[in-house]
């Protein structure tokens, strides 16, 4: 317990260490959402909502969605390259606490961000959100990102870390602008729209944004996120396993 | 003597070559052993296979009396291997720390920094280091459990001279204190230097092994050197049986013997005027290129 501990808090100061963090999972998206807010008006009405608290859950889950992927999969990749991995295992720290406590210091990581990134936008503008509301969001949110550490998961798999930071910043720009985080997925051409509705980064925003309009989130939120993330994690962990096996 | 590891017909192929090829090897508790051989000897191989991180194609490994790489082991084995970048983030204490938190009986921190002499550096963050304070620190993790049994891989690269030293002293004090320790080394004089047991390996088997002393004897090579007033030339002394190669070193001849009793007699009932003769053993590295059958030069 003690070693579980103990490796959580070390993960957890990697992570918001890492400068990479600080400037890509929070302030590139606040510089985003405050950008946009006062470009769009942070008043002018959006699904059933006001810009300014629309455009906070998109940054908010572009900001998770970053971390997970380079915090979690390109550093994963990193560390199988650099020996870190090997070296691991030649003490008696186990393979699930060790992934283990990577998942609860990036849970922890995670819910700090929205916890910040919600702050600054309440004191920024007034939006009328109730207590409610924030709390359900920034649940949703915070529990969402499960499923984009298991994306993460599958980059680290990648064996060229060089690659996998290409990979991981392309599949994030995609995922980001298809699925209506950088602008709204109306504002997009059609065949952007048709795509980006099946993205699980617009279904992890829209679940938010229904409950900003006063609704839940859709049926198709919970199911496409959920099988991201299974089948991601299965993948991921197949890929590994028969690594390991040679 | 107690045996700490055993291995028996040992293979390890990859693909079609065999990087460990039908070794059986012992190592002693609580001894120094160098795993000795030039690059490509299958060192690192055999290591990690004894550390359970490879598997062997076939052939047995018991470690401490258990089956290489299982769990309990880990508790119990310490282990330093090559070209391992330090983990962005962490300071020095923190790293130590993460590493004690996984042994049930860990040394303190403040022994690991001793260890590492990386007190001033605790606060630093490992990945600032220099090339040779990193591999301090990653010896300092290595012993974190306070391990039975220590395995090196070319531990002192990147350090100079004198981190040298110091390392040696630590190594010997551990040894002094019953842990066994193994080291895989491609530097002869370190290994003549510190080993109680060197084990030589080229490719992939065991073609030698014993104290430094046996090796040097065992590859029975002596030189004997001298002064002459005579001019004398090369192939004369080629010409004495037992006599491998002649070098001039200055004013003086050196011949490299076999049968240095044999070949003694006849310099000093010549007519050649040798004097100031002096034998000495082999060193290791000639001791190493005779059993290899590396030809020298």
């Amino acid at each position: 317990m003690n070693m579980f501990i103990t490796q959580t808090k070390a993960e957890c100061l990697r992570i918001v260490r890492s400068p990479f963090f600080i400037l890509f999972s929070i302030f590139m998206p606040l510089c985003f959402y405050f950008l946009f807010a006062s470009l769009n008006g942070a008043s002018t009405e959006i699904a059933s909502t006001q810009y300014a608290s629309f455009s906070l859950m998109s940054m908010t889950a572009f900001s998770l969605i970053g971390t997970a992927m380079s915090q979690f999969g390109i550093r994963l990749s990193f560390e199988r390259r650099d020996g870190w991995v090997s070296l691991l295992k030649l003490t008696p720290l186990t393979p699930a606490v060790w992934i283990g406590s990577k998942m609860v210091a990036h849970m922890a990581v995670h819910l700090l961000t929205i916890a910040v990134i919600f702050s600054a936008g309440s004191i920024v503008y007034d939006l009328d959100l109730s207590l409610g509301q924030w709390l359900v969001c920034g649940l949703w949110l915070w529990v969402g990102s499960l499923s984009f550490l298991a994306v993460g998961s599958l980059l680290g798999t990648i064996k060229n870390a060089e690659a996998a930071v290409a990979v991981a910043n392309l599949l994030l720009m995609g995922l980001a602008i298809m699925g209506g985080l950088w602008m709204p997925l109306h504002t997009l051409p059609m065949w952007m729209q048709k795509i980006g509705e099946w993205l699980p980064s617009y279904r992890y925003a829209h679940g938010a944004w229904n409950m900003l309009g006063g609704s839940s989130p859709a049926m198709l939120d919970w199911l496409i996120l959920l099988t991201a993330g299974l089948l991601f994690m299965i993948v991921s962990g197949y890929l590994l396993n028969r690594r390991e096996a040679v | 003597m107690a045996i700490a590891i055993q291995g028996k017909q040992v293979v390890k192929r990859y693909g079609g070559a065999a990087a460990v090829d039908h070794m059986d090897f012992t190592f002693e508790q609580g001894k120094i052993t160098a795993l000795l051989g030039p690059n490509g000897a299958g060192k690192t191989t055999a290591i990690s296979m004894i550390l359970g991180l490879v598997r062997p194609t076939s052939g047995e490994i018991a470690v401490l009396g258990e089956p290489a790489g299982t769990a309990s082991l880990r508790q119990r084995v310490g282990a330093m291997m090559q070209d391992v970048k330090a983990p962005d983030g962490l300071r020095v204490a923190e790293l130590l720390q993460l590493f004690r938190s996984y042994y049930a009986n860990p040394l303190s921190l403040e022994q690991l920094l001793d260890i590492a002499g990386l007190h001033k550096e605790a606060k630093k963050r490992a990945t600032s280091l220099s090339g040779g304070q990193r591999r301090r620190l990653a010896f300092a993790q290595c012993l974190a459990g306070n391990p039975e049994l220590i395995l090196l891989d070319e531990p002192t690269v990147a350090m100079d001279v004198e981190a040298r030293e110091r390392f040696w002293d630590t190594i010997r004090a551990l040894a002094a204190k019953g842990r066994t320790i193994i080291l895989t080394t491609h530097d002869l004089s370190e290994a003549d230097a510190v080993a109680d047991h060197i084990i030589m390996m080229a490719a992939g088997k065991v073609v030698a092994e014993g104290t430094p002393q046996e090796l040097k004897a065992k590859s029975a090579l002596r030189t004997i050197t001298f002064r002459t007033n005579r001019m004398v030339v090369d192939e004369q002394f080629m010409s004495i049986p037992g006599v491998n190669k002649v070098e001039r070193v200055g004013e003086r001849v050196r011949l490299h013997v076999h049968h240095p009793d044999h070949v003694l007699t006849v310099l000093v009932q010549s007519e050649w005027g040798a004097s100031d003769i002096e034998v000495t053993q082999a060193k290791l590295e000639d001791a190493f290129r005779a059993l290899t059958g590396h030809k020298r030069g």
